[in-house]
This record gives C-alpha cells, structure tokens and sequence, in this order.
C-alpha cells in the first residue's frame, strides 16, 4: 500500500498544482493573447481621428458578433507622452465613448447625454498627469476639462455611434471619424 | 515469517521512483490546468451571468468589476464589450420553452422590450456571423420596428415570407438573438424582469 498511497500524493499535488496552472493561465491571458482588441486597435496610435474597426452593417470586421446598426471606431492611446483629449460633436444619434485597459477591462464609459454645448469631450490621464494639471491651473479660471484617471499608461477609447435606420449610416459613419483623439502637450 | 513477507512483497510496488511520481506530478498539472484554462475560454464566463427567461446577459462584463475569467474570455475572443454605461447586450440561444433555435422553425417574437433608448435586435449563425439571407436584413432596430397601436411589436423570424416585422431564417442550422439595449435608464441589470422581456415563442417546425 505505500507505493499506491504515494501515487496518491502525487496525483493530489499534481491536482493542486493543476489549479495553481489554470488560476496564473487565466490571470496571464489578457497580457499573453496576440489577437485581442488592444493589439488590434494598435495601428489607430499615430492617427489623430478615431479609426473604423466596424462598419455599419456588420460585414468585414474582427469585432465578434458585430451590431449591424452601431458604427464602432477605436483610439489607442498611450499616455507616456501627455494626456489625451477625446472630443466629439454630438448629432442626433447616441455616441458613446468607453476607455479600455491594456489589460481589458472598461475603466471608465459615457455617453452623449453628458454633452456640453453639443460637444462630448473627455480629458484622460494618469494620476500623476492630474496632480501635475491641478497644481498648474490658475485658480481664478478653472479647466472646464472632464477629467478621468486611467488605470494604466496604455489602452483604447471606443467610439460606438448608432445608425438607428439605413439610411443614417452614412451621416454615423461621419460621426464616428469626426471624433478626435489627440495627445496634450504637457504645458 | 511475517518479516520476510512484509521485505519481500512491497519492493514491486515501493520501487515507483520518486523521480517518475515528481515528473507525473507536473505532468498531471500542466494537463488538468491548462486544459481546464482552455475549456473555460472557449466557453461562456461562467460566474455573473444574468438570465432572464432565454435572454442572458453578463452585466459586469463592461464594469471595472469585472472577474479573470470575464478579461481572460474577452482577450481570448477579441471582443469589445459594451460598457455598463453604454448598454448591455441579451443573447438568446433558445426560445421561451428552452428548446434551441432552429432555422427549420417559425418564430413569433414580442411584444414589449425592456425600455432603452434605442434598442437592437440581430440574429447570428452559429458561427458568430450576422445572417446572411437573399434579403441581406439580419435585424432589426427599434427604431425601424413596425408597432401596432397598443405600442408592442411582433418580429417573426421564418424562412418563408410573412408580413410585419419579418426576418428571413437561413436554410438550416441553429441560429442566436441578441437583444442590445442602448442607453438604458439608471444602473444596467436592475429592474429587469421577465416581463418586460420579449418572448420567443416557437410556432411551427418543418415545412
């Protein structure tokens, strides 16, 4: 009985390892995938206007189960080099911005209803970049800027414009590039 | 006697080298969790889900709350969640009465939807792509629906030609629904009931 008890052993160690395996396989996932949407969204980095991922209508996009009537647009960004300003003029159709960690996750969603004077504009920055902005500011003239911290350096805004009928989706598809992601130059 | 019966008879079953019991340990390991690890990321999240009759949804899928499992699943799949925010999407892979959706079949689907700014309605084969049918309608959004006066609507989802809100089925195979709502009032996943829910009711079969 000695060699099957310590067969026993090794099984229940190798059982025990076998979730310490799957708990650091699961947690490692979202650093390890080579296709997920932040290394997708990736070459939108350079560009100053949000860039399409999905067209209306659903058809040639790697976003799984695509809504036909919702245009999305992407925005990477990489706070190392300044806060970024996200801006949108907002039409009659709903728009919506989420921003996205590297590591997935959404840490921070809004949507046109919190428009001032028909823009949407969110400020995101590290916390450090938020320090750094309230100690500059000039205390008899405010920033009106709406500003969000973000988790991580590095990550994507996603622009979601709707086209509720056909026809509009031309007029979302506009929308969708209208938006503009550009990087603050530190002051 | 005994002595020379217990140094005798376990020498076949002791001589298991340690060294073999450490490499199947590790073995059995690497096996059970990484094959655990991919069972679980081909699937659904499997904690946080919200069911409401056919229609499941996994709200904390787009909230910083959201678990290992639910990030692991999305930068597996590549997805982009709507945020709670945003909305939340309802996927429906059977109807009311728990059987799956079948193409070969006619199905009524009403009357009413949880209350949202816009909501959106798109049918999938089972492969994730939208419909692709003579029509090129693969859903329907409640702006374009068709109501009648009392303020519900019907869609009716078959192969062969109805009147109203109508989606044309594929040939054949399973298929999935998911109900998006936009915008919705207050905190997502609250105050959502069966009720205000649409039903998939099957009508017919064959044909």
């Amino acid at each position: 009985m000695r060699g099957f008890g310590r067969f026993l052993i090794a099984t229940l160690c190798g059982i025990v390892l076998a979730a310490g395996v799957h708990i650091v396989s699961i947690l490692a996932t979202p650093y390890q995938a080579e296709n997920d949407a932040f290394v997708k969204v990736q070459p939108t980095l350079a560009a100053d206007k949000a860039q399409i991922i999905s067209a209306p209508g659903g058809s040639d996009t790697w976003m799984p189960l695509p809504d036909p009537a919702v245009v999305v647009a992407a925005c990477a960004f990489d706070l190392s080099a300044g806060p970024m300003r996200v801006s949108a003029p907002i039409g009659p159709n709903l728009l919506s911005f989420s921003f996205h960690k590297e590591s997935g996750g959404v840490f921070f969603a809004v949507t046109d209803r919190a428009a001032v004077r028909g823009e949407l504009e969110i400020v995101a920055m590290t916390a450090r970049q938020l320090d750094e902005a309230r100690a500059a500011e000039d205390e008899n003239e405010p920033s009106r800027d709406v500003r969000i911290v973000s988790p991580e350096q590095q990550g994507f805004v996603i622009v979601r414009v709707a086209a509720p009928t056909a026809s509009q989706r031309p007029q979302a598809e506009e929308a969708a590039k209208a938006v503009s992601c550009t990087t603050e130059q530190a002051e | 006697m005994r002595s020379s019966v217990s140094a005798f008879k376990p020498v076949p079953l002791r001589s298991i080298p340690t060294a073999f019991l450490i490499v199947y340990a590790l073995l059995l390991a690497l096996g059970l969790g990484l094959g655990s690890t991919y069972l679980v990321l081909k699937g659904d999240p499997p904690f946080g889900s919200l069911s409401i009759g056919p229609w499941k949804a996994w709200p904390n899928l787009g909230s910083t709350s959201a678990d290992p499992y639910m990030r692991a699943i999305l930068a597996q799949r590549g997805d982009v969640p709507l945020a709670i925010g945003e909305g939340l999407g309802f996927t429906a892979t059977t109807d009311s009465g728990g059987r799956a959706l079948d193409s070969a079949c006619t199905y009524r689907v009403g009357s009413v939807a949880p209350t949202a700014r816009l909501w959106t309605f798109s049918v999938y084969d089972q492969d994730g792509r939208l419909l692709q049918t003579e029509l090129g309608r693969s859903g329907f959004t409640s702006a374009e629906l068709l109501w009648d006066a009392q303020d519900t609507f019907t869609i009716t989802l078959s192969r062969g030609l109805q009147d109203g809100n109508w989606l044309q089925l594929p040939p054949a195979g399973r298929f999935s629904i998911v109900l998006r709502l936009y915008d919705t009032p207050g905190a997502a996943g609250t105050g959502l009931t069966e009720s205000v829910f649409p039903s998939i009711e099957r009508v017919e079969c064959g044909a």
